[in-house]
């Protein structure tokens, strides 16, 4: 439950950045994100972008009933290649990379140690590093839909560390091992 | 442009899984689990019938580095003496999916049987969850020409009431008076001194020799009070693993391999008092 009310804080305080550029809201799904990821959150410094938000995933024969909290960083490359189809404009920005703390909420995951382990014993369970890229397309100048490629911390780690074999044993770089994705929906206020 | 960027969007979407969260319980894994590595076992010792001499790999703690672990597994397949291999433990580090899949395609280019028992860090997360749906059971235990091999559950942080010393002495009695030739525990983590008593209960039940994993390095002990060895291998690094010799009726051998083995013998521990088991009033 602290997660969520550290969710929600977080939810209401961005909600207030009315001073920030742009405030948007976000909607996620897959990308190890949650089956639904709601997120708000600010541009800053003109490519920068801030959010948190909650994600929940519904029971299923493949994933246990969690929620968990985010915060994400986003970096938003300014080139945008535009065109038109049947007299309406959009516009790509095929460059954005980015980062989320995740943090899930279950009774089997933890972010303090439990009492039964001496100190140190585990890393937490329940906190998780994601890196992304998201390609996106802009609908209009208020609202995008997007594609996210995701990799999980530990990855990152492993392909960095040991990339042959990766590369010997899935496709694309070794990439489709490591790599998930997921898509999203974005709209600026 | 625009073809460019398309193309690039089906290379990811054909390369990337839609996958909820980190904690996802699905983890494909196709011919890893215990029952079907020990049917392969079975029909391999049917096919050689009677053997003088055979060798089983002991391999531990190979999370984060699969790669190591294939190539171990490489290795390892070029030995024809070893009939099998023992998978002791810690598969993944934080037990996500990702962590076991790629262990399992490590896994997948064995030409052994691989049997495997359960680490502390694969209990994480819901890892216990994907070892019951990959492996199997957390305890098992198999005979191979005619020695007992029983592997048992004993993360004692992790799940209650292990290990369970009924079963453990159930599975090493002989069957209708005919004694084993050898009896061989399999774990994850070497007796706890704390576990009072644990020690002498093995070897009161004819326990010959535990192989274990978790320590990262190699070891080779037994306690002053009962002389039962407890042997454990080094962590997966390409490669690095232990090597247990049987010789039906001989004593076992055990020798710490790299590219080469060194025999290994134990060096015998003094318990600590509080350790000891009580000796009544």
């Amino acid at each position: 439950m602290t997660i969520q009310r550290m969710a929600v804080l977080l939810l209401l305080t961005f909600g207030q950045i009315q001073g920030a550029n742009a405030v948007f809201m976000d909607l996620q799904s897959g990308s190890l994100m949650g089956m639904v990821h709601a997120s708000v959150g600010g541009t800053f410094a003109d490519n920068h972008h801030l959010s948190a938000g909650v994600g929940y995933v519904p029971k299923l024969d493949r994933h246990e009933e969690m929620s968990m909290g985010s915060l994400r960083y986003r970096y938003q490359n300014p080139y945008r290649w535009n065109f038109s189809v049947k007299d309406r404009s959009y516009g790509i920005s095929p460059l954005n990379f980015g980062v989320a703390l995740l943090v899930g909420s279950h009774k089997d995951l933890f972010v303090k140690l439990p009492d039964q382990y001496p100190d140190g014993y585990y890393n937490p369970t329940a906190i998780r590093l994601i890196f992304n890229y998201q390609s996106i397309l802009h609908l209009n100048e208020q609202t995008q839909v997007y594609f996210d490629v995701s990799v999980l911390d530990v990855g990152l780690v492993s392909y960095v560390r040991e990339p042959e074999f990766f590369m010997d044993n899935y496709d694309y770089l070794g990439l489709e091992g490591i790599t998930n994705w997921g898509f999203g929906l974005r709209h600026q206020f | 442009m625009k073809n460019r960027f398309l193309l690039l969007l089906a290379v990811l979407l054909a390369g990337c899984q839609y996958e909820l969260s980190p904690w996802q319980t699905d983890a494909h894994c196709p011919g890893v689990s215990v029952e079907e590595n020990l049917a392969k076992l079975a029909a391999f010792e049917q096919s050689i019938g009677k053997v003088d001499y055979y060798q089983v790999a002991i391999i531990g703690d190979p999370q984060q580095y699969p790669g190591s672990f294939e190539s171990t597994i490489k290795h390892v397949n070029n030995l024809d003496d070893v009939h099998f291999i023992l998978l002791v433990g810690d598969l993944a580090e934080t037990g996500v999916k990702a962590e076991f899949e790629w262990m399992c395609k490590a896994m997948s280019k064995s030409n052994k049987p691989i049997i495997s028992v359960i680490g502390n860090h694969d209990s994480l997360s819901f890892g216990k969850d994907i070892w019951l749906d990959v492996f199997g059971p957390y305890d098992f235990a198999f005979t191979y020409q005619n020695s007992r091999f029983v592997a048992y559950n004993d993360n004692k942080y992790e799940f209650d009431d292990v290990p369970d010393r009924d079963w453990l002495a159930a599975q090493a009695a002989p069957i209708v008076d005919q004694p084993w030739d050898h009896v061989i525990g399999v774990s994850h983590i070497p007796p706890w001194e704390a576990d009072i008593g644990f020690d002498a209960h093995l070897k009161e039940n004819d326990f010959e020799l535990t192989v274990h994993g978790h320590e990262s390095s190699f070891d080779h002990w037994q306690w002053q009070d009962d002389l039962l060895p407890h042997y454990i291998t080094t962590q997966n690094r390409d490669p690095g693993f232990g090597m247990l010799s049987v010789y039906p009726g001989l004593p076992l051998e055990l020798s710490d391999c790299t590219r080469e083995c060194v025999p290994s013998v134990p060096r015998t521990v003094v318990k600590s008092a509080a350790a000891l088991p009580s000796q009544g009033p």
